[in-house]
This record gives C-alpha cells, sequence and structure tokens, in this order.
C-alpha cells in the first residue's frame, strides 16, 4: 500500500472516530473511551513484545505508575492533573529504563517471570500502602477539566492515542524499527551486522514504559478514580490478548484487537468476569494457530499464493 | 602488518580446553582457509574473534586495534563481519530487510532510497535479486547462506569471516562457489577468512591455510605444504 493511499485511509478513519460518538449514548461514549485506553496499552506492548520480542507482563504495572504517580502528586500536593500525566510518563520512562536493564541478559520466559515479579511487587505495594494509595478502596482525584464531560474526555484520548500511534508508526517504519525487528528475529545475527542490541532493547523498554505511563495516567483521571485493577494482571492479560488475537508485530492489529475484545467484553459482561478466561484460551489457540493474529489470518486470506517459491 | 591477528587465544568451557593458545595471522588481501576435523575449535575461534564470546585469555589484535572481548557489534563496526555455520537469517523479515539491518547500521544517515539501492546491490551481488520480497525462512539452505554473505557484505567490512558456506553443493556448483569467493577479494577488494569442510575447494581458492586440531594450530602454510604435511593427514586420518 502506497504512503498517500494509506493517509487517506487513516484520515478517512480519524474523521469516522471523530463523529462516531455523537450520536451515541454516555455508556456507549464510556466503553469507546476505555477502548482508546487499551489501543495505546497493546500498541505500546506490541512495540516492546511484537517488535523487540521483550514479552513483558509488566506493562499493566507501569500503567498503573503512571496512573498513581499523577494521582498522587494531584491528591497530596495539589499538582495539576496534566502536569502530574507528564510526571507519571517520566516516572514510568525511568523504571522502564531500570526493569529494561535488569532483563538485559534475559530472554524468553526469564524476562516475562522477571517483569510479572515486578508486577506483583508493585500490586502489592499499592494494596499495602494505604496511607498513600487508598488501597484497594482506590484514590479519589481530580478529574482533567473542572467541568466533567464525557465527549471532551473522548476527544482526550482520541488525540493522545493518534499523538501515540504516530509516533509508533514513523519508529516503526525507521532505522529504528528494522533494528528493532533483527534484534527479535535473531540477537547474534543483529549483533554480527553491528546492531547495538543493548541499546535497541533497553530504548524499546523505556518508550513502552512511558507510553504505558502517558495512557494509565489519562485513563486515572478519566476513571476519577484510581484501583490496583489497573497496575492488575487481568489488565495486563487483557492487554495480551488483545494483541495475541489483533496480530503481534503488526502495526494494526493491536488495534483492531483493542476495539474488539474491549467491545466484545461489555457485551459479555453479564456472564460475570469469565471474559478474561475466554480471552485467555482465545490468544492460547489463535496463538498456537495463527501466529500473526487476526490479521495475519486476513492477510493470508487475501494472498492466498504468497507462498514461496523454493528452487 | 596483518590485518587481523591472534596471539595465544585458548577458550575453556567448564573443562574443554576448547581454544589452546591459537597463534594465528590474516594479511590484508588474501584468503586464507581455516581447516580442521571436527571438534578442532574452527568456529570457537570464530565466535572468539568477532565477539560472540570473549577469549578465556590471549589478544585479537584487528587492523592495529586490541578488540579482544568487544561486543559484536563493535567489531562489526571496525570492519569485521562473519556468517554463520547454522544460518541465523532475521526469518520473519525479508530478505531485502535482511540485508538493509546491516546497511543502515553501516550508514545510519543514509535516506532510505539509498538503502535500498544499496541492499539491492549486495542481493544480486550473490545472487538473490529476484526473492528480495520473501521472507529469509522460506529459503533453502544454500540461499539462506548466500543471504548471510549479501548482510555480511552490506556491513562494507574489511575482513569477511565465513563459516563453511559450500556444505550442500554439488561438485559444479562448488567451482562456482570458489569462483564466487576469489570475486570477494577481487572484486570487493575483502580478505576472506574461510572455515570449510570441502576441502579441494579450499585448496583451490585459498594462499594460506591453517590447520586446526584438537584446539590449536597444527600448522599454517601454503596449500601445497598443508596438503604434503604428514601431520596433517595424520590429524585426519589418524594412524
Amino acid at each position: 500500500m502506497t504512503g498517500k493511499k494509506l493517509t487517506v485511509i487513516a484520515a478517512i478513519i480519524l474523521a469516522g472516530m471523530c463523529v462516531l460518538p455523537l450520536g451515541l449514548g454516555i455508556y456507549p461514549q464510556h466503553v469507546l473511551i476505555v477502548s482508546l485506553f487499551y489501543v495505546m496499552m497493546a500498541s505500546s506492548w506490541n512495540l516492546l513484545a511484537g517488535y523487540t520480542g521483550q514479552v513483558s507482563f509488566g506493562h499493566a504495572a507501569m500503567a498503573g505508575i503512571g496512573a498513581y504517580t499523577s494521582g498522587i502528586l494531584a491528591v497530596k500536593a495539589g499538582i495539576d492533573p496534566w502536569i502530574g500525566v507528564c510526571a507519571g510518563t517520566a516516572i514510568a520512562a525511568l523504571l522502564g529504563l531500570g526493569l529494561g536493564a535488569l532483563c538485559l541478559k534475559m530472554g524468553g520466559i526469564y524476562l516475562s517471570l522477571t517483569t510479572l515479579a515486578f508486577s506483583q511487587i508493585l500490586h502489592i505495594v499499592i494494596v499495602n500502602e494505604y496511607d498513600v494509595t487508598r488501597g484497594t478502596m482506590g484514590l479519589q482525584v481530580p478529574g482533567l477539566m473542572a467541568e466533567y464531560s464525557k465527549i471532551t474526555y473522548y476527544y482526550i484520548m482520541l488525540a493522545a492515542a493518534v499523538l501515540m500511534l504516530t509516533i509508533l508508526y514513523r519508529m516503526i517504519h525507521s532505522n529504528l524499527g528494522l533494528n528493532f525487528r533483527a534484534v527479535q528475529n535473531d540477537e547474534a545475527a543483529a549483533k554480527s551486522v553491528g546492531v547495538k542490541v543493548l541499546q535497541v532493547r533497553i530504548l524499546a523498554f523505556t518508550v513502552a514504559s512511558a507510553m504505558a505511563g502517558f495512557a494509565g495516567g489519562l485513563y486515572g483521571h478519566y476513571l476519577l478514580l484510581i484501583t490496583p485493577e489497573i497496575p492488575s494482571l487481568d489488565l495486563q492479560f487483557n492487554v495480551l490478548a488483545m494483541t495475541v488475537i489483533g496480530g503481534m508485530g503488526s502495526f494494526i492489529g493491536p488495534i483492531i484487537g483493542a476495539f474488539a475484545l474491549n467491545i466484545l467484553a461489555e457485551k459479555i459482561r453479564d456472564y460475570g468476569e469469565y471474559h478474561v478466561l475466554v480471552f485467555g484460551l482465545v490468544a492460547l489457540v489463535v496463538a498456537r494457530f495463527a501466529p500473526n493474529g487476526l490479521l495475519g489470518l486476513w492477510r493470508r486470506f487475501r494472498t492466498p499464493t504468497a507462498h514461496p517459491l523454493v528452487k | 602488518m596483518a590485518l587481523l591477528e591472534g596471539r595465544k587465544i585458548s577458550k575453556a568451557f567448564g573443562g574443554v580446553q576448547a581454544l589452546n593458545q591459537v597463534d594465528f595471522v590474516v594479511e590484508p588481501g588474501t584468503i586464507v582457509g581455516l581447516i580442521g576435523p571436527n571438534g578442532a575449535g574452527k568456529t570457537t575461534l570464530f565466535n572468539a574473534v568477532a565477539g560472540a564470546f570473549k577469549p578465556t585469555s590471549g589478544k585479537v589484535v584487528f587492523d592495529g586495534t586490541d578488540v579482544t572481548g568487544l561486543p559484536a557489534n563493535a567489531i562489526c563496526r571496525r570492519g569485521m563481519a562473519r556468517t554463520f555455520q547454522v544460518t541465523r537469517p532475521f526469518a520473519a523479515m525479508t530478505c531485502l530487510e535482511n540485508v538493509m539491518v546491516a546497511a543502515i547500521n553501516r550508514h545510519p544517515a543514509k535516506p532510505r532510497s539509498f538503502i535500498e539501492t544499496f541492499a539491492r546491490e549486495k542481493l544480486s551481488f550473490v545472487g538473490l535479486a529476484e526473492m528480495e520480497g520473501f521472507e529469509a525462512r522460506h529459503l533453502n539452505v544454500i540461499q539462506k547462506k548466500r543471504l548471510e554473505m549479501a548482510r555480511a557484505i552490506a556491513t562494507e567490512p574489511k575482513l569477511l569471516m565465513l563459516d563453511e558456506v559450500l556444505g550442500g553443493l554439488n561438485t559444479q556448483e562448488i567451482g562456482q562457489a570458489v569462483e564466487f569467493i576469489r570475486s570477494l577479494r577481487d572484486r570487493l577488494g575483502l580478505t576472506v577468512l574461510w572455515i570449510e569442510h570441502v576441502m579441494g575447494a579450499v585448496m583451490k581458492a585459498a594462499e594460506r591455510v591453517i590447520v586446526l586440531d584438537q584446539g590449536q594450530v597444527l600448522m599454517a602454510g601454503t596449500p601445497a605444504e598443508v596438503v604434503a604435511d604428514p601431520r596433517v593427514i595424520h590429524a585426519y586420518l589418524g594412524e
């Protein structure tokens, strides 16, 4: 697809997204806002897991860092939420840098377990530090603007998502993106052709964590109540399922996955929290039988002859 | 001055002494064969020289500077490139992208159009031009070896280290491959250090041959000297 055609399609979708909530009620608007949060989470996690092969389970924790940093600053020090969101982004970036450095020599399951431990430790701290975080009761925080307006929140989240996706798109299609994929495919080979593998891995961790922190910060100020549900494994596995089912390692996959699964989750909410279980199972099946997700299936269907001519 | 010099390189894996005080030189502009029976330590020597791991002791001097223990990417930037015995292409990337990764790290400031043209040149040099859009995992072993060579050449090295690039070829193809390896030096001006099991090919293309056996240099000399040496015959065939 040419760049021009792509720009036109993106513009049409964006225009659609701008008018979409106007005819909708409060509840569908809420679902869309949450979906946009998940778009940001899944797309940034995809940068880390899909493009550099670092399957971190600490991504929801980074969103929690962003949300709690901004929330605590607002509640305890009266700092403006917008500045708080920036601070949360910065702290998440720093922690991402540290976590990335810690995991540098690890790959595969070891990295996943280490980040899982990080996420669990953070969760325990948040639940227990009641004086600071209000534990499982949740921290009541001010909104991003004086007057609460769903539609304004929608546009803020949309703008944030568009900004983030633009950065991600440019990154993936730059030299850095090629280096990311080289590292994911084969670290030793990447090193042998001059890729600074350690830098690339840490950079991906830092950028992805900053993005999660940013998304989490905004999300917290939208919900007005920050609970340990944000830095939770439930949320982490949602993000994972959305990315894997949508199509890991592709730009569009996580976006589709985030909308599809979040809307689906709302539809089946009446049956309890089983959707997490169902998504987990579906993600497993997809990862086994269609490793490139729904997007990969669609592409395979579109171009059935894209098979090798082996000489 | 030698382009590459190994000084008393040793490498132990636990109790196994894979390399023991290996001394060798590679003069610029030459094709040097590195031979030896299985388990002699040839690939270990490659890895120790190219920075895949650090030698236990000893020194690697490349192009006048000590590069011992530098990471592989830093050594690559100084002008040393390699292929792998068991091929390691970027499997889920296209052939063109595989070579582009090498190109962007050699020419980080160049525009994408330059990088693509540059990478295509390297692909055609190894005869993979028509495969550029295919993911590397679809290639057969011989094509993967060629892809790795294209990738290595795209780093614009002074020294190219090839690890068994002829495995699986028939006699006629080996003849072509020998021509190809000569062209690396004659057309691209590369110095080549080349591990190979196909003895006939090494003897035809290389000017010097280093023989490793049980982690030590058994001898080094011209191909004629090497094949005539009783120690070499003994190492390969036994008593």
